[in-house]
């Protein structure tokens, strides 16, 4: 695929203005000298246009034949176009896979360094969003549907130069945009640029400013860290750049150079299920467990205190981190740093991210001023603060108010004026997030509706309209065409802001908790909602969270302790204050904790009322308020200038309701069962004992002579952040069911991980296994199939022919593995645009017929195809399947193991590898490599 | 031809036993025995050779297997071998199932036919009744008048003696 | 022989019959208009029936999805109701072929009813297999036959083939087995009704088609103009015995084939050697269960107490005991082998039936298919026919229940503790098991109006059968 991402793009006419061309004839753009972006306009009009409301012409006629090939397209071949992922603001590098005009799939972008190649399940699920049928396709005015020229013009007439103009957004990593603001501010006398982060790092950025003198988020590099210890930052999970972080950690996970990580905290997170050595903290204890480790390391005296001593011996080498957004912690934290001599190691603040940006303290300040009714206009680009806020802005003691969301929201609807943005895969833009990397954002696909950049729309507001793609184009002239290309821009390293010196400052004493009665509400942001900017992607809400493994809602996890001592269990409703949810038993939580996740109860959600299969019996997916879940928000707190994220003294009441949670998965144990194999550090090499297969019934008659795929799992490296999960949903055209299917344990996707604890309750180890179709060679569920609709490639894959299915499901009986999927109904697809995205090489499934994991063999046969076209054999590598090219831990690993060169058959053969069920002689092919756990972890 | 032939009617199982043995005996043709169900022995007292339903049985069970083997072998292993689970084209345990379902068919619904034609049975073919009783709880022995030696008067009295209900002389076409 | 009698000369048919007796109390409830207890009976299972239609056809218009199924657990109600049915069915088999080679005459009151008892449920059964698929429409591609496809044909590995032609094959011998049986009857009503309708004189022969009534031409039609001939009778005895002796390795070999359902698999719990004589002893144990369930009725309804008399009870009672005892053994066996494998998968299946979940079902079949026999030992039991009634009815919930824990128990907690889930009957599947008893009771009392339940031509043969009146015996 690379020769073909690589193509030189030549960008001749402008791009934008939606409105305009939207009623043109596509055809006109189709002319001989017709570049890529002009194929693109017209197809992309020409199979989505169709399907928008208002638009009165059928694509069909509009959309085919080429009068011309554009060069170098060929029909039903996919293209990759580089850009940047804006699924949240860590800025991943994409390839976006486009498929005769339609963006379908996104892949990471290998030569951008925040993602390197991965993305997460956010990610992956961004490319709904493009084809999301309530997106707004035109501006409002007082909510009715109104022409640009009309916005423009109201807008400007309402901006005086001295109005006090806000312009509250969330961070903005877009050098372009953020210059398109400043510029848009400075016809003001009095204007300001608010930025906040819902899932907040403010306090970070405060520290920083007392310790070092610049407000700076540290670009945390865990590949150059031994010992990291990390005070309830999920940094695997949903903290501040999760992809990036999962894959520099995961590079140092095995020996000779294996880090050691210790995991503070209060609930169970992602990186609380990889660490070395788990404790758990109370929220409030944090300080205190932070200051004795500062006394410790100032005297350079651990005290037995095995933390600080790991810490000791590894300076410069080692890494601290707090999530909690709590500025004395982090000054503390700052100070470990800097005595440890971690800062220019492992924290460089050089080059700081700009991933997080926001500021509390300004947020704090914006909404008294809008209390006090000081704010004449109020601009909201990427923020909703209606929803994420604790108390939501008195929005109606401000003058203008004018929302840039791309959808109805909860502030956009309370907007006088909402001015949609361009979904980022439609858009020109750029990003900036790490200091000097610059990474571009170009759209892959033409405005499905009139709406309008952000960049644009600020340009025509400051009165010298400009196109993004000229101010991009200008901005990077200097080796446009490469950047485009690649996706990023090399700028040379002086770039960034002068280097921040360290200022000694003394440490505040802890602040105990307020409250100490009643226990303390934690919200976190789940892995799948973040702050809840994707509450309408059903592909997220039926992700199931990676710890408890629960879909299609938020719920009130507590400990084991404490949720016995209420007499409480799974599903059982408990009113918090004014919230009722359902309670969750999450083991090794903290027992003063009751953990609740943020993002859901949205506005956006009220769209899955309808969701999944209408029979007599089926369920709700929304709850009585029509919403997915409740949203916690309004626990925030915004007290001292930051946003805070526990609550003390809470206190939860019993309700007689019960609640049948939509999990996934409902038994947590092995049962001692030798599923997931660990090896101790210490045995790590030694030859392992060979597992004994007993004799074979049947002679081998079936040599696979030419490819024999294969596929391996490093259990040790996945993190369970279930991007694959993601991936093959979008990559195989899987179904989402809704709630009420899930209740029953009828979810379709194709890979799962499975959760797994041991240990003891105290001390709980969680191990991830992502399970698939094995692709047994002697597969029990081939010999059961009586009409041979599931039977074995001679490349060694277990093949399911749809159309020769009858459905007896005798195959998915005797899987051992439970990974063959039923279509227990014709699932609903009425979303013609939502359709779009759906993968043409992959067939979309009807009811009754069994459907699993394929290894991507569509993927298989393009390599096979462009092998044979370029005379080359396929490499290894050359194909790679949907779950392997996500992850951001590359812990996947697909090949052809006839290859003895090939990583597959290098990995089959390793000290570690081991199959699931190997003793029932099935031959899975897919190796899984045992999980390396420090020997002296149980009785730590 | 037309024939003449005497009837017996008789209501007892040994009663019709003893009176066709004994009329065997004394070469007298039997034509037939008519009974409401099958009374054991009477073979042997008409002296009937053994039927050959059997070998039919036998024949066609035989064919139906070796069929029904040739063809798992044809489809599974030679016309279009495919890789199921790892077995081997030919697995020929596997085919035992069918092949024994198979013979039994064929044997049993062969066997029942072959009956139907040998006794030449059909639907809707009128029944030749030499009594309505006879079906029901009478037995009736059909002796026919070959030869001039047959006497009706002694055959009568015989038949009496036999403790025949009833003794009837009748013209029959073909035979019975 | 008075005071010396051994049970085999007890007489088989009470109240000194003559053949023309048999004739008169055979046809007699044929011939005179439906009682009140029919006609309730008939409107109960008609309705039945029809819900279960209902049922059926929502679920092939929505999708299999309407049954509680899930992704572990793959068929429930379904296959349960499908091998409960095929075991019914064993039991006609057993009465008609297997005792008649063993010359058990008894059987000769009980065997016409009992295998139409046989076609009713491997009718029942027959449904399940075609409405469990995903694709019901396409549910004939279990069968090879020359298509389109190029020259695909089935998957002869696959045990579901094997169900197919065992149960197609089983349905077809035990119709001709059954019909091959009713030829003279049917002679014998045609000839009744010849003299009812005209009351022929003793000197008049022909039967007259043409003046015959619908029914009557019917009976003329299907009696293939048998006329009694012994040369036919000689035939037909060898045909029978053939038949019986295709019919007796036939029914064995169809519970096999149903046990190999479970038993080829992988998942422990189906992954056993001892299935099949363990399946051939359910299916006998239920099937003579719902033999006596229906006599039991049928003898009071009907009033042919002469013929099934407490001596037929007694004997299918010992029938009883003995199968429920071998499945004990069965039982006990599963248990020990699962135990004595040390594998850990097998051993946990076995904790779980006994004591998980779903532990309220297998007890339910232990104490109906164990417990509850046992009183049977009791003379005194036996000759009670509202008990034995009773006990019929709880050995057949029990061996239902049997079927449905193999299936259940074993699904729903296999290999990887990932992908365990319960399992839980939604209206549909419930609506549907009551159709199929409907289908069964419909059929088998509409039988009973149109047909002889007694096969009188046999059990003329055996009248003297123990009377001493210088009969054969």
């Amino acid at each position: 695929m690379e020769n073909q991402y690589w193509r030189s793009l030549e960008e001749r006419e402008h791009f934008g203005d939606g409105g305009g061309e939207f009623q043109e004839s596509p055809l006109r753009q189709i002319e001989p000298d017709q570049s890529r972006r002009g194929f693109l306009k017209a197809a992309g009009f020409a199979f989505a246009g169709g399907s928008l409301i208002g638009c009165s012409r059928a694509p069909a006629e509009k959309a085919m034949p080429y009068l011309s090939q554009p060069e170098g397209l060929v029909a039903g071949r996919a293209q990759y176009y580089a850009s940047t992922c804006a699924g949240c603001s860590a800025g991943c590098g994409l390839l976006v896979k486009v498929h005769d005009g339609r963006p379908i799939k996104l892949e990471g972008n290998p030569e951008q360094a925040i993602g390197r190649g991965a993305t997460c399940a956010v990610g992956q699920a961004s490319i709904l969003g493009l084809y999301d049928s309530l997106r707004l396709r035109q501006p409002l005015a007082e909510g009715k549907p109104t022409s640009w020229t009309e916005v423009d013009a109201a807008i400007r007439s309402h901006l005086k130069r001295d109005t006090a103009v806000r312009y509250l957004s969330g961070t903005i990593t877009s050098p372009a945009k953020q210059a398109a603001i400043d510029r848009f501010l400075t016809q003001f006398h009095n204007a300001q640029h608010v930025m906040y982060d819902a899932l907040s790092a403010s306090a970070i950025l405060d520290a920083h400013q007392q310790t070092h003198d610049a407000r700076v988020l540290p670009h945390y590099r865990f590949d150059r860290a031994d010992v990291i210890v990390s005070f309830d930052a999920d940094f695997l999970g949903t903290w501040i750049s999760p992809v990036e972080f999962a894959h520099d950690y995961t590079s140092r996970r095995l020996p000779p150079d294996r880090s050691w990580h210790a995991q503070f905290e209060a609930r169970m997170s992602l990186t609380g299920t990889k660490a070395d050595r788990r404790m758990k903290i109370a929220p409030g204890e944090i300080q205190e467990r932070l200051l004795r480790l500062l006394r410790q390391v100032e005297s350079a005296n651990a005290g037995g205190d095995e933390v600080a001593e790991r810490l000791l011996r590894s300076r410069s080498r080692s890494l601290v981190l707090c999530g909690a957004n709590d500025v004395d912690a982090q000054v503390i934290v700052n100070q470990v740093n800097h005595l440890l001599g971690n800062y220019g190691n492992t924290l460089d603040i050089e080059r700081p991210s700009r991933q997080r940006r926001g500021n509390d303290r300004e947020l704090a300040k914006l909404l008294n001023e809008i209390k006090a009714g000081h704010v004449g206009a109020l601009f909201m680009d990427g923020v909703n603060p209606m929803a994420e806020l604790p108390e939501p802005p008195e929005l109606g003691r401000v003058g203008l108010v004018v929302s840039l969301a791309g959808s109805l929201d909860e502030t956009a609807e309370r907007a006088h004026y909402v001015c949609p943005d361009h979904h980022y895969l439609e858009s020109w833009s750029d990003a900036e997030p790490i200091a000097g990397l610059i990474s571009l954002t170009q759209p892959a696909i033409r405005p499905l509706g009139q709406t309008r950049a952000i960049i644009e729309s600020l340009s025509i507001w400051s009165g010298q309209p400009e196109r993004a793609y000229d101010l991009l184009r200008q901005k990077y002239a200097s080796n446009w065409e490469r950047s485009v290309q690649a996706g990023i821009v090399q700028v040379e390293v002086g770039q960034a802001g002068p280097p921040a010196k360290w200022r000694d400052g003394q440490p505040k004493p802890p602040t105990p908790p307020s409250d100490s009665s009643g226990h303390t509400l934690v919200l976190y942001p789940g892995v799948a909602m973040l702050d809840g900017r994707h509450a309408y992607n059903p592909w997220l809400h039926e992700l199931p969270d990676p710890i408890t493994k629960i879909t299609w809602d938020n719920c009130a996890s507590l400990s084991p302790a404490t949720a016995a001592s209420f007499g409480l269990t799974d599903g059982d409703v408990v009113r918090i204050e004014s919230m009722e949810l359902p309670v969750v038993v999450q083991p090794g939580q903290h027992d003063s904790v009751i953990a609740v996740a943020l993002g859901y109860g949205r506005k956006a959600s009220e769209r899955f009322a309808n969701i999944g299969p209408h029979w007599i019996d089926r369920g709700p997916t929304v709850n009585a308020k029509g919403h997915v879940g409740e949203n916690a928000a309004r626990f925030l707190s915004l007290d001292g200038g930051v946003l805070r994220y526990e609550r003390a003294g809470v206190h939860i009441a019993k309700t007689r309701r019960h609640i049948e949670l939509a999990a996934t998965q409902t038994h947590h144990t092995m049962e001692g069962r030798a599923i997931v194999q660990e090896v101790a550090l210490k045995e790590l090499g030694k030859p392992p004992e060979t597992a004994d297969v007993s004799e074979e019934l049947w002679p081998p008659d079936h040599p696979t002579t030419g490819h024999r795929w294969a596929m391996a799992i490093d259990l040790n490296a996945c993190t369970g952040c279930s991007a694959c999960v993601l991936a093959c949903q979008v990559e195989n055209n899987t179904p989402v069911v809704g709630r009420d299917e899930v209740r029953r344990r009828r979810e379709m996707h194709w890979i799962r991980i499975d959760r797994y604890y041991s240990g003891t309750p105290d001390d709980v180890e969680v191990a991830h296994q992502p399970m698939m179709c094995q692709q047994c060679e002697h597969a029990p569920c081939e010999t059961v199939c009586p009409t041979l609709a599931t039977v074995h490639s001679d490349e060694g894959l277990n093949q399911q022919i749809y159309n020769r299915c009858v459905g007896t499901r005798y195959c998915a009986n005797n899987c051992p593995y439970k990974t063959r999927r039923f279509n227990w109904f014709n699932y609903p697809r009425e979303d013609r645009l939502a359709n779009l995205v759906l993968n043409p090489d992959v067939t979309v499934r009807t009811r009754g017929v069994m459907e699993k994991c394929t290894f991507c063999v569509q993927r298989i046969q393009e390599a096979k195809i462009n092998s044979k076209h370029n005379g080359a054999p396929i490499q290894d590598g050359d194909t790679r399947t949907a779950c392997q090219q996500c992850c951001p831990a590359s812990a996947i690993v697909f090949g052809d193991l006839n290859d003895s060169k090939s990583r597959i058959a290098r990995l089959a053969k390793d000290g570690r590898q081991y199959r699931v069920l190997e003793e029932l002689n099935v031959g899975p092919s897919v190796h899984y490599l045992k999980i390396v756990r420090q020997e002296d972890q149980r009785n730590g | 031809m037309n024939r003449r032939v005497l009837i017996g009617i008789f209501d007892s199982e040994d009663a019709i036993l003893q009176a066709t043995d004994s009329a065997r005996r004394r070469g007298w043709k039997i034509v037939d025995v008519f009974a409401p169900y099958a009374v054991h022995r009477l073979d042997k007292a008409m002296g009937l050779k053994r039927s050959r339903l059997p070998w039919v049985c036998f024949a066609l069970g035989l064919f139906g297997a070796s069929f029904k083997v040739w063809f798992e072998y044809w489809t599974t292993a030679s016309d279009w071998p495919i890789n199921v689970g790892g077995k081997p084209w030919n697995s020929l345990p596997a085919f035992v199932p069918i092949t024994f379902e198979v013979m039994v068919l064929c044997a049993g619904i062969s066997t029942v036919l072959a009956f139907f034609g040998m006794s030449r049975l059909w639907p809707g073919r009128r029944a030749a009744l030499l009594d309505p009783r006879v079906t029901n709880d009478r037995f009736a022995l059909v002796l026919e008048e070959d030869n001039a030696a047959f006497d009706v008067a002694e055959v009568e009295r015989f038949l009496m003696e036999h403790r025949a209900v009833r003794v009837e002389e009748r013209e029959q076409e073909g035979t019975a | 022989m008075a005071e010396v009698c051994s049970p085999l000369r007890l007489p088989l048919i009470a109240g000194h019959k003559k053949p023309g007796t048999v004739t008169e109390d055979v046809c007699r409830p044929m011939l005179r208009p439906p009682s009140t207890l029919w006609w309730a009976g008939f409107t109960l299972a008609f309705s039945l029936l029809l819900l279960g239609v209902a049922a059926i056809s929502y679920q092939i218009a929505t999708g299999v999805g309407t049954w509680g199924l899930n992704t572990s657990v793959g068929w429930a109600f379904d296959i349960t109701n499908f091998v409960f049915w095929v075991g019914i069915g064993h039991a006609g088999t057993l009465i008609s072929a297997i005792l008649f080679l063993f010359r058990q005459k008894w059987r000769t009151s009980v065997n016409r009813s009992a295998e139409a008892m046989t076609l009713f449920a491997v009718m029942c059964a027959g449904i399940f297999p075609v409405i469990h698929t995903g694709r019901p429409w396409l549910a004939y591609w279990l069968f090879p036959y020359p298509n389109t496809r190029g020259p695909l044909w089935i998957n002869f590995r696959s045990p579901l083939a094997w169900d197919c032609f065992a149960i197609s094959t089983y349905f077809l011998i035990s119709a001709t087995f059954w019909y091959v049986g009713l030829i003279p009857d049917l002679a014998t009503i045609r000839d009744r009704l010849v003299e009812q309708s005209s009351a022929v004189s003793p000197g008049g022969l022909k039967a007259r088609p043409a003046a015959l009534g619908l029914r009557q031409r019917l009976f003329s039609i299907f009696s293939l103009g048998w006329n009694g001939s012994y040369r036919v009778w000689q035939h037909y005895e060898v045909l029978y015995l053939l038949l019986a002796g295709l019919a007796t390795p036939l029914v064995v070999s169809v519970h096999t084939i149903v046990s190999w359902d479970f038993a080829t698999a992988v998942i422990p719990g189906w992954h056993a050697t001892i299935f099949p004589p363990y399946f051939v002893a359910g299916a006998i144990f239920s099937g003579i269960a719902m033999v006596l369930t229906l006599m039991i009725v049928a003898r009071k309804a009907m009033n042919l107490e002469d013929y099934i008399t407490l001596r037929h009870v007694d004997v299918m009672c010992k029938l009883l005991l003995l199968t429920s005892s071998i499945v004990a053994l069965a039982y006990g066996t599963e248990f020990f082998t699962a135990f004595y494998s040390g594998n850990p998968y097998e051993t946990f299946v076995f904790k779980n039936r006994a004591l998980g979940p779903f532990a309220w079902a297998y007890w339910t079949m232990v104490s109906c298919n164990v417990l509850v026999p046992q009183f049977l030992w009791f003379r005194s039991v036996r000759r009670r026919l509202g008990i034995v009634f009773v006990l019929t009815l709880f050995v057949n919930v029990g061996m239902w229940f049997e079927r449905f824990v193999i299936i259940v128990t074993s699904l729903h907690r296999d290999f990887l503790p990932s992908s365990w889930a319960m399992y839980r009957p939604t209206i549909v599947e419930v609506s549907t098991l009551l159709g199929s008893f409907g289908l069964f009771f419909t059929c088998f009392l509409i039988f009973c109006r149109v047909l002889p339940v007694i096969a009188m031509g046999e059990v003329k043969a055996v009248l003297h059968h123990g009377n001493g009146n210088g009969g054969p015996a």
